[in-house]
């Protein structure tokens, strides 16, 4: 007895002690981060705060209370949203596109705006999904911190554009095979599944359609990758490849979301979604079938992606996928509804984040050259409400083509989006432009050309002194049989405006490029040249990054432009 | 203009100065400078500094100099990351000291301690590459220096100074160039009254 009464506050003493060495878990708040305040990225990159979402004024990020005093101790400008964030996945951004929009969602929930035409909402009564306006697109925030992608924008003034006037006869031929018949049948073949609302045997069936056409076009590979969304629905992506001749492992993406929505009425049995979005899936077919004949540097795959319109679920499972297995994704183009044109000519409307703004200016190059189509860029970090957004998020380069930006189609989400509401002619073009960016950046092989150079690396030097610093960047590639000599092309915009740094062809396979700015970044390509003068298509790029090895604001680079200009 | 005002002033104060002074010695020096940074004498190594400084002694142990010192400095780039290219460099700097000393009263020699602003002027140039920087700044220092009299009016003269040049400039995060360190100089010395 003597031995229990002693044994008793022991015990509870020691258990008192584990209690206290247990992780105890901390508040969390929802803040918005302002971006006002100079490079506030470098700030939380320093104090490594969960950024999950860029905007075009402000980052959203979840914050414990030592974060909070972190924030406010380096002066960074925020304010809290929810002091008691839940999971990630209860909070949507959606755009507040009509006046009352807001009122609208705090009836039906909580809601913030966090810019004048963005809000987040969140609710504890229901699913989001079924408790937002049908109407309203939405994005739940990255289920993975942002920050690592979070770069210092480096600006640059972009000079006239070099590759714009250029005309590729073999891109040329491959744009004129977008064919609007066939387009137009397979709109109508989405369309006749009546509903493609990615929880229906209906769109499973879509799935199975799009599988079984990619199947035929006698590509490298065809497969579903299935996903679970929303508390435990199935759906699948329908996933395409060409595989490439080059670089195999270098992949571009065309993609477009098959699932469809309508009214929460109808949505079960009818949301026929012919421009939202069997437009932008047929295009991705059309794609994949002109260009499945021909030999190209790069990997291509052609996704149909599903669960789009629940909240982006099949492109956040791809990309974060891609992310988690180092997929080397040079750029990703979205098509999401660009069939619909409430006047002619209609423009496309290309909406990219600064750090994809490359991919616009080719497409808008493209669109001109091969689809006498006007394409206009629009940089919009807060424009993620479609596929091309969970790609943004996980750093990669991503573009959205889109009919009208804000949307004018009055079949929007509705069971009107049907096939007669649609314009062939702005729609073929619109195809063609985003096939012919395509063929641009994979590159067909050619015949009778040299091989393209493979093994391009770049690696730099950097030489300092008190006040400056330069780069010399150190360029080798591998030998490329049948080529007489190469040359080497430098940009500080990837993907833009190719320099040739070479007179005459270099004849080694090692260049050395001097005097470079510390604080651009520099892209490098390499050409083969053959003995009959042909030259190759472009190698794969090869990046030096800006340093910030000098953080002076006194740094005075005399007459540095003209000396790279006389160069 | 800044470097104009600061000569205008220690005119004026020189002027002032020497009309109750009761003495006045000119010293010529040259020597050796190593920066207190060690990014700088990575780049640079030691300097060769040449100076030329007025010593007014007023009634009292005190007294108040000024000069000019000119360090002209070669050296190279330094190579971040690998790299064997070679970046020859240029450092110049002109520095207008303004010191108030004190001067105990010792037999067979002159002994002066002591401590004040200099102005700096500052110039690096790459010089196979455009690039170039200039600034200017004012930052303390203190020195010593010691006079032993040879003949009639000439003395051996010899001093050793510690400035801080703070450039304001950052070097990389958190790190700011300070162009001081310490200077020896050795030449001699000229009674003028």
């Amino acid at each position: 007895m003597k031995r229990a009464r002693l044994f008793l506050p022991v015990f509870m003493a020691c258990g008192l002690l584990f209690a206290l060495s247990l992780p105890r878990s901390k508040p969390v708040s929802l803040v918005k981060v302002l971006k006002d305040r100079g490079p506030v990225w470098a700030v939380l990159e320093r104090l490594q705060i969960d950024v999950r979402q860029e905007l075009e004024t402000c980052f959203l990020a979840l914050a414990d209370r030592e974060d909070l005093r972190a924030l406010r101790k380096n002066r960074v400008a925020f304010s809290i949203i929810d002091r008691e964030a839940g999971g990630i996945e209860d909070y949507f951004i959606v755009p507040l596109r009509a006046p009352g929009t807001l009122d609208e969602l705090q009836a039906r929930g909580r809601a913030a705006a966090v810019e004048p035409r963005t809000a987040v909402f969140w609710t504890t009564a229901g699913l989001p999904m079924e408790v937002l306006p049908s109407e309203l697109p939405r994005k739940p925030l990255s289920s993975s911190s942002v920050l690592p992608f979070l770069r210092a924008p480096v600006d640059i003034k972009r000079a006239a554009p070099v590759s714009a006037a250029f005309q590729d006869p073999v891109v040329e031929v491959l744009a004129a095979q977008v064919s609007e018949a066939g387009l137009r049948s397979l709109v109508q073949s989405l369309q006749d599944f009546q509903t493609r609302y990615a929880s229906t045997t209906q769109c499973e069936a879509a799935g199975e359609f799009i599988y079984n056409t990619f199947s035929s076009l006698g590509l490298d590979d065809v497969w579903f990758e299935p996903f679970v969304f929303s508390s435990g629905y199935q759906s699948r992506n329908v996933i395409a490849e060409k595989t490439g001749e080059t670089y195999a492992d270098d992949v571009l993406i065309i993609c477009g979301h098959y699932d469809s929505i309508s009214p929460s009425a109808t949505r079960q049995t009818l949301a026929p979604g012919a421009d939202d979005n069997a437009s932008g899936t047929a295009a991705v077919i059309e794609a994949a079938r002109v260009l499945a004949a021909y030999p190209l540097d790069f990997t291509v795959r052609f996704i149909a992606f599903s669960a789009e319109e629940w909240g982006l679920w099949g492109s956040r499972d791809y990309a974060g996928k891609a992310r988690t297995a180092g997929e080397s994704i040079i750029g990703v183009i979205n098509l999401d509804m660009i069939a619909y044109a409430d006047a002619m000519p209609e423009d496309l409307e290309v909406i990219v984040n600064g750090r994809s703004e490359w991919l616009a200016e080719r497409l808008i190059a493209a669109a001109d050259l091969y689809a006498d189509l006007t394409a206009r860029k629009t940089v919009d970090p807060s424009f993620v409400y479609s596929d091309h957004s969970p790609f943004w998020d996980q750093g990669y380069r991503a573009l959205l083509a889109i009919e009208d930006n804000p949307l004018r189609n009055p079949t929007y989400h509705q069971t009107t989006d049907t096939i007669d509401k649609l314009n062939f002619e702005f729609f073929t073009a619109s195809a063609r432009a985003s096939l012919a960016l395509l063929a641009e950046l994979a590159q067909p092989v050619r015949e009778g050309y040299p091989r393209t150079p493979i093994g391009l690396t770049a690696e730099p030097v950097v030489y300092r002194s008190l006040f400056n610093a330069v780069k010399s960047a150190r360029l080798s590639w591998a030998a490329q049989a049948g080529t007489s000599g190469y040359n080497v092309y430098r940009t500080n915009m990837s993907h833009l405006d190719y320099v040739k740094l070479n007179d005459a062809p270099v004849t080694s396979t090692t260049f050395t490029d001097d005097h470079l700015r510390i604080d651009l970044p520099y892209y490098y390509v390499v050409t083969g040249v053959g003995t009959t003068g042909l030259e190759s298509n472009f190698s794969r790029e090869a990046e030096i990054s800006p340093d910030n090895l000098m953080m002076t604001t006194q740094t005075q680079v005399l007459n540095f432009l003209q000396m790279l200009r006389a160069r | 203009m800044k470097a104009r005002g600061l000569l205008g002033l220690v005119l004026v104060l020189g002027l002032a100065a020497s009309a109750r002074a009761q003495g006045l010695s000119l010293s010529l020096s040259a020597g050796v400078f190593a920066a207190g940074q060690e990014t700088y004498r990575e780049i640079y190594g030691p300097g060769l500094p040449v100076a030329l400084e007025g010593w007014l002694n007023f009634r009292g142990a005190f007294g108040l100099s000024a000069g000019v010192t000119w360090l002209r400095d070669d050296g190279s780039a330094v190579a971040v990351s690998g790299g064997g290219e070679q970046y020859p460099l240029r450092f110049e700097r002109l520095t207008f000291p303004l010191t108030i000393f004190f001067a105990p009263r010792l037999k067979g020699l002159v002994l002066r301690l002591g401590a004040g602003l200099a102005f700096h002027s500052y110039r690096e140039k790459w010089q196979t590459v455009d690039l170039g920087f200039e600034g200017t700044c004012l930052g303390p220092r203190v020195c010593a220096a010691v006079e032993v009299p040879i003949a009639g009016r000439l003395s051996l003269f010899g001093s050793l100074v510690y400035e801080s040049i703070p450039t304001g400039v950052e070097y990389t995060r958190g790190e700011r160039i300070n162009l001081g360190g310490l200077q020896a100089l050795g030449g001699v010395a000229f009674r003028v009254r």
